[in-house]
């Protein structure tokens, strides 16, 4: 039983994260994440995604503000802010959450003003679902590491 | 922020174990970092604040052999840290952005970086650094802290910081007062005049690396270099320029940007060591492609900019303001290794009606600025912003210096590919009396260099030899072969060489490899491809060798020509499109 568990529960993963790939929410970067994860870092992955989504929670947060500010004019500031979103989220292959901060720092170096609130939803939106999906994931490998009997401090 | 302790790094297992120190503001991208250096065995230690970081380096000088560092960071600019880190602590940096915009690589490389990574990071990118630990120490040290961790670079490295600079300069001052005297003597004569091209200074540097920055004098660079013709007045007076060059550099980083003189321009063109054959010139065809004396826009593409890990060719360049002699020389006192020398590219402008845009050093030189007609040789660089490339042979002052066009893609794997391409640019700024060619296929590009690369290896601008006789052999085949049939254009050897031209402004860069790669079934023979790679293989070190392979070449081009069946085969198969 516990072996017939794991096997379903990694072929969910499997799924999970080809449709990712397929759809160009995560790219190759996020492999060789998780070829990072060894015996030495064993929960390595899910440490650098949760990093990210901490500071990256923190710069939407922060962006949202700027840009909610009727008297919002600081757009080298979205732009290093968005620098560091683009950085961080190129380097866990978020392609597509790259991708939607590369065009809305575009957006904020033209210090066109709607064109940056478009481009945060977008990259909000982007970013949640991303968000949503790797919880998913980890709580796939969470079961399927229950199941095979692991025990990892997490 | 976490250290690692590792007291004990066997010298000989270098790079294993090289000391890193890892810096940025951005927690995600700096666990990421730590784990692929660790990877790579490297020791790591990281810090998210620029100023933490900085106060690591100077508590112990000797600590790290290499730092890599955010471009953008809050409390310091990753740039400062940079100039700081190469000035104080003479350690190779390489800077990491987000960012892939040339403007950010340019200032990286002018500010001293070795490298330039964008993100994201890979690993493979990585497992080469350390090569810059060993290129600065050579530099610093003839050899000595090779490991880079031995003790003995512990001196140097301190005499290296601080007031080893402004000593240093003094050194050399009194080394230049002496020269001087020297030069005057001989220098009464005209004498040819020597330009200092990519080669030709990379062979200096290296020289001077060798014989250790305080001690270079010019005899032994001389001697070192080893290179014909080449006097120890031209290296003296090199050295002096270059040392002014440094000074200047170390001492006053603003007044670069500030001359309106000379518009160094980047060498975009020049990451990477791009030994860029020069193009013989005289059209001002290159002038539209030469994308504004050389800067060419970087193509936003991470691959390729990410590997920009051996920038063998760097010059530094900075927009050097200031008086022509400093134009081309390494930004970094320390880079000695590693940077060309790099002309100075004025931008458009250098002197009114000069058509030569991205005028090479030589018109900045004093020296050569007489009104020797050798500055042929400017004349011929001008499509690029390239260093005119001189051999030392007064009469045929070969230009080999690259094309900018073909600059932003040229890296290391594929510097080869590169070369092909300057080729190709040279051809067909020489062959721009042919009819534009209604084809298209980059491929064409390729293969026309493999086929007849040696052959448009001798730009000079008033040579047509090499070029046309190899025309009519070569061309066409290797158009054909390397096209599809589809296209038109091919039956002239005339078309081929304006697609070239056409191509002028295309970037090469991508198809380059392909091209190359699909190397053409057959016919393309076993004498070109020996041309080709000898071709390649040599960096155009000696003109008559170059002469000599062209010539070579074509006569075994001439041979392949006549019964070979893939070329013959073509006529027909022309007719079959």
């Amino acid at each position: 039983m516990l072996g017939l568990g794991v096997d379903r529960l990694q072929a969910d993963i499997n799924r999970l994260l080809t449709s990712l790939f397929h759809q160009g929410v995560l790219d190759e970067q996020f492999l060789q994440l998780q070829q990072l994860q060894d015996e030495t870092s064993p929960t390595f992955v899910y440490d650098v995604i949760n990093i990210y989504f901490d500071e990256s929670e923190k710069l939407l947060r922060s962006l949202r503000l700027l840009l909610m500010d009727r008297e919002f004019s600081d757009y080298k500031k979205i732009g290093l802010h968005l620098n560091q979103l683009v950085g961080s989220s190129s380097s866990i292959g978020a392609r597509r959450v790259r991708n939607v901060c590369v065009a809305f720092r575009s957006a904020s170096e033209l210090n066109n003003r709607p064109g940056c609130l478009r481009g945060l939803e977008v990259v909000e939106h982007e970013y949640h679902y991303l968000k949503n999906m790797m919880h998913e994931l980890f709580q796939l490998e969470q079961q399927r590491l229950l199941a095979a009997g692991v025990r990892y401090p997490m | 922020m976490t250290v690692e302790r590792q007291d004990c790094v066997a010298l000989d297992q270098f790079p294993v174990g090289m000391r890193v120190l890892a810096v940025d503001d951005d927690q995600t991208c700096l666990r990421i970092l730590e784990s692929l250096l660790h990877r790579c065995q490297y020791h790591v230690t990281t810090t998210n604040q620029a100023q933490k970081a900085l106060e690591l380096l100077r508590e112990n000088k000797n600590k790290f052999d290499l730092v890599i560092s955010d471009v953008d960071m809050p409390d310091m600019d990753g740039f400062k840290l940079l100039e700081l880190v190469g000035l104080e602590m003479d350690l190779p940096v390489i800077m990491l952005s987000a960012h892939s915009d040339p403007k950010y690589v340019m200032k990286g490389v002018t500010h001293g970086a070795c490298d330039y990574l964008l993100k994201p990071v890979r690993i493979e990118e990585l497992k080469n650094i350390w090569q810059h630990v060993v290129r600065k120490n050579r530099g610093s040290n003839n050899g000595d802290k090779k490991d880079g961790s031995g003790n003995e670079g512990v001196a140097n490295s301190d005499q290296n910081n601080g007031r080893a600079n402004r000593k240093r300069k003094d050194q050399y001052n009194e080394d230049e007062d002496e020269e001087r005297d020297d030069n005057d003597d001989p220098s009464s004569q005209k004498k040819p005049r020597v330009v200092w091209t990519v080669e030709l200074h990379k062979k200096f540097v290296a020289a001077v690396n060798q014989l250790g920055f305080e001690k270079a004098m010019p005899k032994k660079i001389l001697d070192l270099m080893n290179v014909e013709k080449l006097t120890r007045e031209n290296v003296a007076s090199h050295l002096q320029k270059f040392r002014l060059y440094l000074k200047r550099i170390s001492g006053n980083q603003q007044a670069i940007m500030a001359n309106s003189d000379l518009h160094f321009l980047q060498m975009s063109n020049g990451l990477d060591g791009f030994h860029h054959r020069p193009i013989p010139v005289g059209s001002g065809q290159f002038h539209g492609g030469a994308a504004a004396a050389g800067m060419r826009p970087f193509p936003p593409n991470n691959g390729i900019l990410g590997r920009l890990n051996t920038p063998s060719g760097i010059g530094g360049v900075r927009n050097l303001s200031s008086p022509p002699s400093s134009g081309m020389f390494l930004q970094n006192p320390t880079d000695l290794g590693k940077f060309h020398h790099v002309s100075s590219l004025p931008l458009n402008h250098i002197d009114g009606g000069n058509i030569l845009q991205g005028l090479p050093i030589p018109l900045e030189f004093d020296q050569l600025q007489t009104n020797n007609n050798k500055s042929i040789i400017a004349g011929n660089s001008m499509a690029f912003p390239s260093f005119p490339t001189s051999l030392p042979n007064n009469n045929n002052h070969l230009v080999l210096e690259g094309h900018p066009q073909a600059s932003p893609s040229a890296f290391p794997g594929h510097q080869i590919n590169k070369r092909l391409e300057h080729w190709s640019n040279a051809v067909s700024s020489s062959s721009s009396t042919l009819p534009p060619p209604g084809q298209n296929s980059n491929s064409l590009i390729s293969h026309q260099f493999d086929a007849s690369s040696s052959n448009y290896s001798i730009p000079f601008c008033d040579s047509t030899i090499p070029l046309n006789p190899a025309l009519d052999h070569t061309n066409p085949r290797a158009f054909y072969r390397a096209t599809d049939l589809d296209s038109n254009a091919n039956v002239q050897p005339g078309v081929y060489y304006d697609s070239l031209q056409m191509r002028q402004s295309g970037n090469y860069g991508p198809t380059t490899d392909a091209m190359l790669s699909s190397n053409p079934k057959e016919g393309f023979t076993v004498g070109q491809q020996k041309l080709q790679s000898g071709f390649m293989g040599g960096e155009a070190g000696s003109l008559d060798d170059i002469v000599n392979s062209t010539m070579k070449q074509e006569q075994s081009q001439g041979d392949l020509s006549e019964g070979d069946l893939g070329y013959g085969g073509f006529s027909s198969l022309r007719t079959c499109i």
